[in-house]
């Protein structure tokens, strides 16, 4: 009986699901399929050898550089924004207001302004430090500071989601917590790191893995602001991506490294915690 | 955690939250200065100054008759509005749907829709394009099919928090006084449900609108805003494509303002308390 009732009500379900899976599993796996052809049809490895010479390896390094930094300054800086906006204070719905917005403002316009802000002639931040007094910097000489400066710009789109995610922990957590270990001497310091952190893991996990898989995929703000000097994975794959070339099956290869390393990374963030804190 | 704290106890929260709001407001503020300070005194200096030395439209104005804007805003604003109402034809039966099933199987439905959602965009765009310009979709209809991956499980998501908000016998009342499902759902359900619906089917909105990865891969010439936005920033107009950025930011923004009570409420909580 409860068996057909709920068959009823999935049916409500597959259209989604028939849509989603059409448009993602189906072009994936024909993404993997297809790095190993060559363009006349017949099975190669060669896609993937001749990714190795075009640099493939440092692109990923890179990526995998840019992608630890933007979290670690991501968190930090929503984990600052989110503690703020629980307390009642007058200004708080301002101050929301103001660090919600570019959570608003498209990744190119974003990505526009930081191109500004850090270009060599006429940028923002180099007038900063001349006004300091410092030498000017060329943000993209080389490519450890292009990698900070993509780094940099992820910032400002990026983190209000984050503190969002983090703001809905924290005013979850009970203030009687609080009161008690107030009463029992703890001061601020004791308190962030005794109840507030451990309290915050589980939804931090989730704020982590949403983020880090958008974080590997970052593609839009490097190819603005740096273009293809130091490529990342993302735009390695766009550079061969030529629906009349012979190329794109670089860019198949390349895409199905970039999926597998994803895949590896989602399942080891929802096997240390994501899915279990989820399913509470 | 009292509400009447004095303002000294309250000194290092002003001082943090002060700080913050500058590191998030610079570069709005950036794109202000570049739009309406004149060129030369401006991004053709070499250091430019922070504290605007002068004020014009000039660059707007340059702007508006020099490069298209027209077909890019209605392209992307008509993506955008299929985007949302895909959003809702797919996402509210969904919705429905899980949660009329348990909420374990319905919860592990949802992790599958999310782990979906992980499918990195380009990965899935190059094979996607391959296939959509056999079928002829390389348009703007081919950008929207695929830009609702991006949106349709957060708009689950969002739509099956404010259905499980709902009192269960609602639709039970209903049936008994004789309504059948499309009508339970079209005069009940739905309206119950408003405010989620909204907050998909704006969010939907605006991360059409944004979305950028889909649509150069799909449709690189003749595209949406974003795409536009890139080609003129390439060709390095930059004064004139701040005035273009701005324009395009100023709605979303007012949007996004008006989404963060909502979002600060329920719309990330919704589905997981249940």
């Amino acid at each position: 009986m409860l068996k057909s009732h709920n068959l009823k009500y999935i049916a409500f379900i597959i259209p989604a699901l028939v849509y989603v899976s059409a448009l993602s599993i189906f072009p994936a796996a024909l993404s993997v399929y297809r790095s190993f052809l060559t363009p006349g049809g017949s099975y190669t490895f060669s896609n993937y050898s001749a990714l190795l010479h075009y640099g493939l390896v440092k692109a990923l390094i890179d990526t995998m550089l840019v992608s630890i930094g933007a979290l670690i300054l991501q968190l930090f800086l929503a984990l600052f924004i989110a503690m703020i906006m629980v307390k009642p204070f007058r200004g708080n719905r301002l101050f929301s207001s103001l660090v919600i917005i570019p959570y608003g403002i498209s990744t190119v316009v974003s990505a526009f302004i930081f191109s500004q802000i850090f270009s060599a002639v006429g940028g923002y931040a180099n007038s900063f430090i001349v006004d300091f007094g410092f030498r000017p910097i060329d943000w993209v000489a080389t490519s450890s500071s292009s990698l900070s400066v993509v780094v940099i710009a992820d910032y400002w789109k990026n983190t209000p989601l984050v503190a969002l995610i983090l703001f809905s922990g924290l005013s979850g957590l009970s203030p009687s917590m609080y009161e008690a270990a107030k009463t029992d001497g703890a001061g601020a310091f004791r308190r962030f790191f005794s109840i507030t952190l451990p309290n915050l893991a589980p939804i931090m996990a989730i704020a982590l893995l949403i983020r880090g898989v958008s974080e590997f995929n970052i593609f839009a703000l490097p190819l603005v602001i740096i273009g293809y000097n130091p490529p990342l994975i993302t735009t390695l794959i766009y550079e061969f991506y030529q629906t009349s070339s012979t190329t794109i099956y670089y860019s198949y290869a390349a895409s199905t490294i970039l999926l597998f390393i994803i895949l590896g990374y989602a399942s080891i963030v929802l096997w240390k915690g994501g899915a279990k804190s989820y399913e509470r | 955690m009292s509400v009447n704290s004095s303002w000294k106890s309250n000194l290092p929260l002003y001082i943090g939250a002060i700080i913050l709001s500058i590191i998030f407001f610079y570069p709005l503020y950036v794109l202000i200065l570049i739009t309406f300070v004149p060129a030369p005194l401006n991004n053709l200096s070499p250091y430019p100054p922070q504290i605007p030395p002068g004020f014009t439209f000039y660059n707007i104005i340059q702007a508006y008759s020099a490069l298209d804007l027209t077909g890019p805003v209605t392209r992307s604003f008509y993506v955008a509005m299929m985007v949302g109402g895909l959003s809702l034809a797919l996402g509210i039966p969904a919705a429905y749907g899980l949660n009329k099933i348990g909420v374990r199987t319905a919860n592990k439905f949802i992790i599958f829709f999310f782990l979906i959602n992980m499918m990195p965009g380009i990965v899935v765009a190059i094979p996607i394009s391959v296939e959509f310009l056999k079928l002829g979709l390389s348009n703007m209809y081919g950008v929207a099919l695929a830009q609702e991956l991006v949106v349709l499980p957060l708009s689950i998501f969002i739509i099956l928090g404010g259905f499980r908000a709902l009192p269960r016998d609602l639709e039970n009342q209903a049936r008994v006084d004789g309504a059948n499902l499309p009508t339970t759902m079209y005069r009940i359900l739905i309206p119950m449900n408003r405010s989620a619906i909204l907050v998909a089917f704006l969010l939907s909105w605006m991360t059409s609108w944004d979305e950028f990865t889909y649509a150069v891969i799909i449709s690189p010439v003749k595209s949406t805003f974003p795409v536009q936005l890139y080609n003129y920033v390439t060709r390095a107009v930059s004064f004139e494509a701040s005035a273009f950025a701005l324009t395009f930011t100023i709605p979303v923004i007012i949007v996004a303002v008006v989404l963060q009570k909502y979002l600060k409420s329920q719309s990330f909580t919704g589905g997981l308390s249940s």
